[in-house]
């Protein structure tokens, strides 16, 4: 099938089989952000926002893709907000391998966009499927608080 | 979905049933997707995408009850005001607990039913709380108690036709209603699933309401036990929630596998049943227990 979507701000056409996956679909079209990890939707490496939710792109078929709006890191590379997420990222050590760390980035990006306040425990709820086995996510949750406290 | 041939989008629930039953081949509803991803299945040749159906409002009724279209999402469920607002949040705290925030996106509240896992996290909180389910065949819908509505594991009475939602009847006034599962890792499947709902009213209590998920073949109410506490006197009430605990085990029926023994869950059950009954009728949790003794 054809699908029409906008694909980190580019208006994109992609061609998937009828049961494709949308993780899949992504890394062919070159977003090698999205990680092939547990492929069961528990790691969270293969996070993507769709519509500006946060999804597991290896349980979403890559129809939900049609008409809609795909965001992946790559599309928020200039976003100052994310660039700020990075730095305290890096600040913090909250990188040792790199694998989850895309995922981690985006949920953590909507999460910090929603607005309101953001306790650690909220950090954690949202982060709560991201698996990370190198950090033991204390730094990586300080990241976030990190990046929201320095929100304008 | 591996060997799909086609993926329609159905644009209404009557486009969605006709899609069913006039594409050739097998096919079936896909909602939120993320039981149908994992299943993997190869004998589906079509999927009707009921995404753009229509079936995500979530309603208030004149009369108090709340309606909740089938493909509302749990992340939708975890954060509507209406939904936070009815029963003290418990449907709203159940979806909450449910997978992880990417999974709570796109999963829905019909798929979370319709696939009729033993363990599906959703419904003993609706069963405690007398949910009817309404099921469309293309021509009309037909109302259904959701205690009626599971016939074994992943065995439903729709029958091709489509779930179209829920209704949840008003809450009588001063419910409570809480809800607990038991598993070994946040990741897992659950153990055992309980959930209660009380409201006092007359000389006693006027709704009771008592379910069990993950321990039988389908999620089950507890009605035996429901019926202890709707004929208890306040006096009482202390023993009559020690009795309802028990005949909620002696109603469950286990299964032995890797996660448990069906001894434990059967215990389980009454414990949760048990702390969950006392916490919502204000009985102090750390009291001895009037029957057995000791803190249980
Ligand atoms: C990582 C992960 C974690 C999870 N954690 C949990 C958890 O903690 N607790 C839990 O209970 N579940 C969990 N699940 C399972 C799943 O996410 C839920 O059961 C979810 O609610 C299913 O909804 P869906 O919309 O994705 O269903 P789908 O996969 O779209 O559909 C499931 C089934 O229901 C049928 N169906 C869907 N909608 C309708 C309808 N309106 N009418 C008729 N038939 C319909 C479909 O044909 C299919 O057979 C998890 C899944 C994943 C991937
Ligand atoms: S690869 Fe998708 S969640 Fe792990
Ligand atoms: S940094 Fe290695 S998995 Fe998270």
């Amino acid at each position: 099938m054809k699908l029409t979507l906008s694909l980190n701000g580019h208006s994109t056409e992609l061609v998937a089989a009828p049961g494709a996956r949308l993780l899949d679909v992504l890394r062919d079209a070159g977003c090698t952000s999205v990680k092939r990890g547990c492929e069961t939707g528990d790691c969270g490496a293969c996070c993507v926002l769709l519509d500006g939710e946060p999804v597991n792109s290896c349980v979403v078929p890559a129809a939900f893709a049609a008409d809609a709006i795909v965001t992946t890191l790559e599309g928020l590379n200039d976003d100052p907000l994310m660039r700020r997420l990075q730095d305290c990222f890096l600040e913090a050590g909250a990188v040792q391998c790199g694998y989850c760390t895309p995922g981690l980035l985006l949920v953590a990006w909507q999460r910090l966009r929603e607005g309101g306040e953001l306790t650690e425990y909220d950090v954690r709820h949202a982060m709560s499927g991201n698996l990370c086995r190198c950090t033991g996510y204390a730094k990586p949750v300080r990241a976030v608080l990190d990046a929201w406290e320095a929100m304008p | 979905m591996r060997n799909l041939n086609a993926y329609l989008f159905a644009t209404s629930p009557r486009d969605a049933v006709r899609l069913l039953h006039t594409t050739a081949g097998r096919g079936c509803y896909l909602a939120g997707a993320t039981d149908l991803m994992l299943e993997r299945r190869a004998d589906l040749d079509f999927v009707v995408d009921l995404r753009r159906a229509g079936l995500d409002d979530v309603v208030v009724q004149d009369d108090g009850a709340l309606r909740i279209g089938a493909c509302v999402t749990l992340n939708r469920l975890e954060s509507d005001p209406l939904v936070r607002e009815f029963a003290g949040g418990a449907v709203a705290d159940a979806a909450a607990a449910c997978g992880n925030r990417p999974v709570r996106s796109t999963a829905t509240l019909g798929g979370n039913i319709c696939s009729a896992l033993p363990s599906a996290d959703m419904v003993p909180v609706l069963l405690a709380l007398d949910a009817v389910a309404h099921a469309f065949d293309g021509e009309s819908t037909h109302d259904i108690p959701l205690d009626e509505f599971f016939t074994g594991p992943r065995r439903t009475v729709l029958d091709g036709r489509l779930l179209t939602g829920l209704t949840l009847p008003a809450p009588q006034p001063g419910l409570v209603c809480l809800s607990r599962k038991l598993r070994r890792t946040a990741e897992d499947i659950s153990l055992v699933q309980a959930a209660v709902a009380v409201a006092r009213g007359g000389n006693g209590l006027g709704y009771v309401g008592i379910a069990l998920g993950a321990v039988a073949p389908t999620p089950m109410r507890a009605l035996a036990a429901e019926d202890i506490l709707l004929r208890a006197d306040p006096e009482e009430f202390e023993i009559a929630v020690a009795a309802a605990a028990e005949s909620a085990a002696d109603a469950s029926d286990p299964i032995d596998d890797h996660r448990a023994s069906a001894e434990y869950r059967r215990a389980m059950v009454e414990v949760l049943t048990r702390r969950l009954l006392r916490e919502a009728l204000g009985i102090d949790p750390t009291a001895e227990d009037p029957v057995h003794g000791g803190l249980r």
